[in-house]
């Protein structure tokens, strides 16, 4: 599989970024997650978040598609932009997340058939004949790389698949919708060799056509396929850059010392 | 019975293995005796009713000590519409207060709540009996029967519904009052069910743009699909054999019932009433065939929720 783009990657141009957070501070309760996190996500690149557990990684994903409004007490601060758009600021929730897709570290397949986990987020914005539905499910699948896997067992249930298909189905339901940026959190971490090496060629296939952000603890899958990389440690941003010069030659002692494995 | 004890790796085996292997099937054993033994003496203590009136036992409705003349259609009829209608009203409400305490719920009300719940569905049964008595069903009788009473023609298509004395005591108060004991234990077994469903899947819906409506529908129900049918199967199981506060309340009418707003008796509810009374042998062995009928009915709604639980497997 290719290992890195040809071209070479700078930090993020500000005329290409669609997706940044300024000074965001995130809050479970009374306890601070995050600190002042600034993030500046280009378009069409895989962005990669690594940093010891419990640093907050996780917790900028949900932050970035207000999933945590489902809980009370969970709040965000600062600024989240999408396209010049304030995330924290809308009240359109839904339609905020229909344009962030987010996959999650265990699959998470609906319980219904396979072709209807696909459709799912699709029938929810509006219904379309069958033909542009089998359409759009295809191309999903198709773009996931599972559609020669499933293709003649659409009308089994989604549970029914292993768990690196059952990934890549999410990733497909995830795509159906156009998402414009779409957010991974750890998706291989629970998934052999094969179906990781998969995905990862997945990912970095789709991101010709969708900006990627996926929390990652394996630094090889991170330096392997992501163009920008951001350490994060006890809630802050620690470094955030290229991802060959944040790998090679890192600025800041603390990603030093996580990447050569000293803590973390 | 020697291999059933004696199975792999028996060489290796402690004694204390081979006791603790016993034991456990030796309960097993015991337990399948102890059904087996309930099914015989039923049938036998029953076997004399069922010689003397054959199928009709089941169809006719006559229940007539005197002449020594019984048919349990009205039981078995009284049984099956008020358990059917107390779980039509008790699902939809045990569902949308399961929804509601999982997903709408403010946190801090949700526990007390929940406890709430189980609290109610600890009540004893005779409880419920009483309130039904001295509560539900005076006020029925004035509220409700009265005016329905004036305001019907006799003879018309009402009758079939609404046709009563009205004291309060009948089918459908009794259907009330179970609808009540059922709702709660369905309640709190189905908010137990929703929390099964792993907080990922839900906020893979939401991430989608779901609406709450949206994710209750089309992820929190089907996960748990097979449980909620275990769930109505066993409320509707102990509605089917509730005794106590259906004695009290459904008017204790051995005829079969002519609507819903009519006396009637339950199966469990004639056997309470008689069994100290029964003085003829064929009195006492109709009611004992009675109780075969009941165990046989409640089998097969647990034999039903199994083979539903079964298709959808696929």
């Amino acid at each position: 599989m290719p290992m890195t783009a040809p071209e070479l990657i700078t930090e993020p141009d500000p005329a290409k970024v669609v997706l940044e957070t300024r000074g965001l501070d995130f809050f479970y309760g009374e306890t601070q997650a995050l600190f002042g996190v600034d993030l500046a996500v280009e378009r069409n690149r895989i962005t990669a978040l690594i940093g010891p557990s419990g640093c907050g990684k996780s917790t900028l994903l949900r932050a970035i598609n207000r999933i945590y409004a489902l809980y009370p007490g969970q709040r965000a601060e600062g600024t989240i932009r999408l396209d010049g758009e304030d995330i924290l600021a809308t009240t359109h929730l839904s339609a905020l997340r229909a344009r962030i897709g987010m996959v999650f570290q265990k699959p998470t397949p609906f319980p219904m058939s396979i072709y209807d986990n696909v459709a799912f987020g699709v029938r929810l914005a509006d219904k379309k004949p069958k033909a542009e539905m089998d359409g759009i499910v295809e191309h999903a699948l198709r773009r996931a790389a599972l559609w020669d896997e499933v293709k003649d067992q659409l009308a089994k249930s989604g549970l029914g698949l292993s768990g690196g298909q059952q990934q890549r189905l999410c990733v497909a339901r995830g795509l159906a919708v156009s998402p414009q940026v779409l957010l991974l959190d750890e998706p291989a971490s629970a998934l052999d060799p094969i179906s990781t090496a998969k995905l990862e060629q997945t990912l970095f296939e789709l991101k010709r056509d969708v900006t990627i952000v996926m929390v990652t603890h394996n630094l090889q899958q991170a330096s392997r396929i992501s163009d920008h990389t951001g350490f994060l440690y006890l809630g802050r941003m620690v470094e955030f850059g290229p991802t060959d010069a944040l790998f090679s030659k890192p600025r800041s002692t603390q990603t030093r010392d996580y990447l050569t494995g000293r803590f973390g | 019975m020697a291999s059933l004890f004696a199975s792999a790796g028996a060489e290796r085996q402690k004694p204390s293995e081979a006791l603790f292997r016993f034991a456990c099937a030796a309960a097993a054993t015991l337990l399948m005796t102890a059904l087996a033994g309930i099914v015989v003496s039923l049938a036998i203590g029953g076997w004399p009713a069922f010689r003397a009136f054959g199928p009709a036992f089941l169809f006719t409705a006559t229940w007539n000590p005197v002449t020594e003349v019984y048919g349990a259609a009205g039981p078995i009829v009284g049984t099956l519409l008020t358990a059917s209608i107390a779980l039509g009203f008790a699902l939809p409400l045990a569902l949308g207060v399961a929804i509601f305490l999982v997903e709408f719920c403010p946190a801090p009300l949700a526990a007390p709540l929940a406890v709430a719940i189980e609290l109610l569905a600890g009540i004893p049964s005779i409880v419920y009996g009483m309130w039904g008595l001295f509560v539900l069903a005076p006020w029925f009788a004035e509220h409700v029967q009265l005016p329905i009473a004036l305001s019907t023609v006799p003879g018309s298509w009402a009758d079939a519904f609404f046709s009563g004395t009205p004291n309060g005591a009948n089918i459908f108060t009794a259907a009330l009052v179970l609808a009540v004991m059922i709702l709660p234990y369905m309640a709190a077994v189905f908010r137990e069910l929703f929390l099964t469903v792993p907080p990922q899947v839900r906020e893979a819906a939401y991430g989608l743009g779901c609406t709450p409506l949206e994710v209750v529908r089309s992820i929190t129900i089907p996960s748990v699909r097979r449980g909620m049918i275990g769930v109505i199967m066993l409320g509707l199981g102990r509605a089917l054999g509730e005794t106590m506060a259906v004695t009290f309340i459904i008017g204790n009418a051995h005829a079969m019932p002519r609507s819903l707003f009519d006396g009637g008796a339950t199966i469990a509810s004639t056997i309470a009433n008689e069994f100290t009374e029964a003085t003829g042998a064929l009195h006492e062995a109709s009611l004992v065939a009675l109780g075969l009928i009941l165990f046989l009915m409640t089998f097969g709604v647990l034999a039903l929720a199994r083979t539903l639980l079964r298709t959808d497997d696929r």
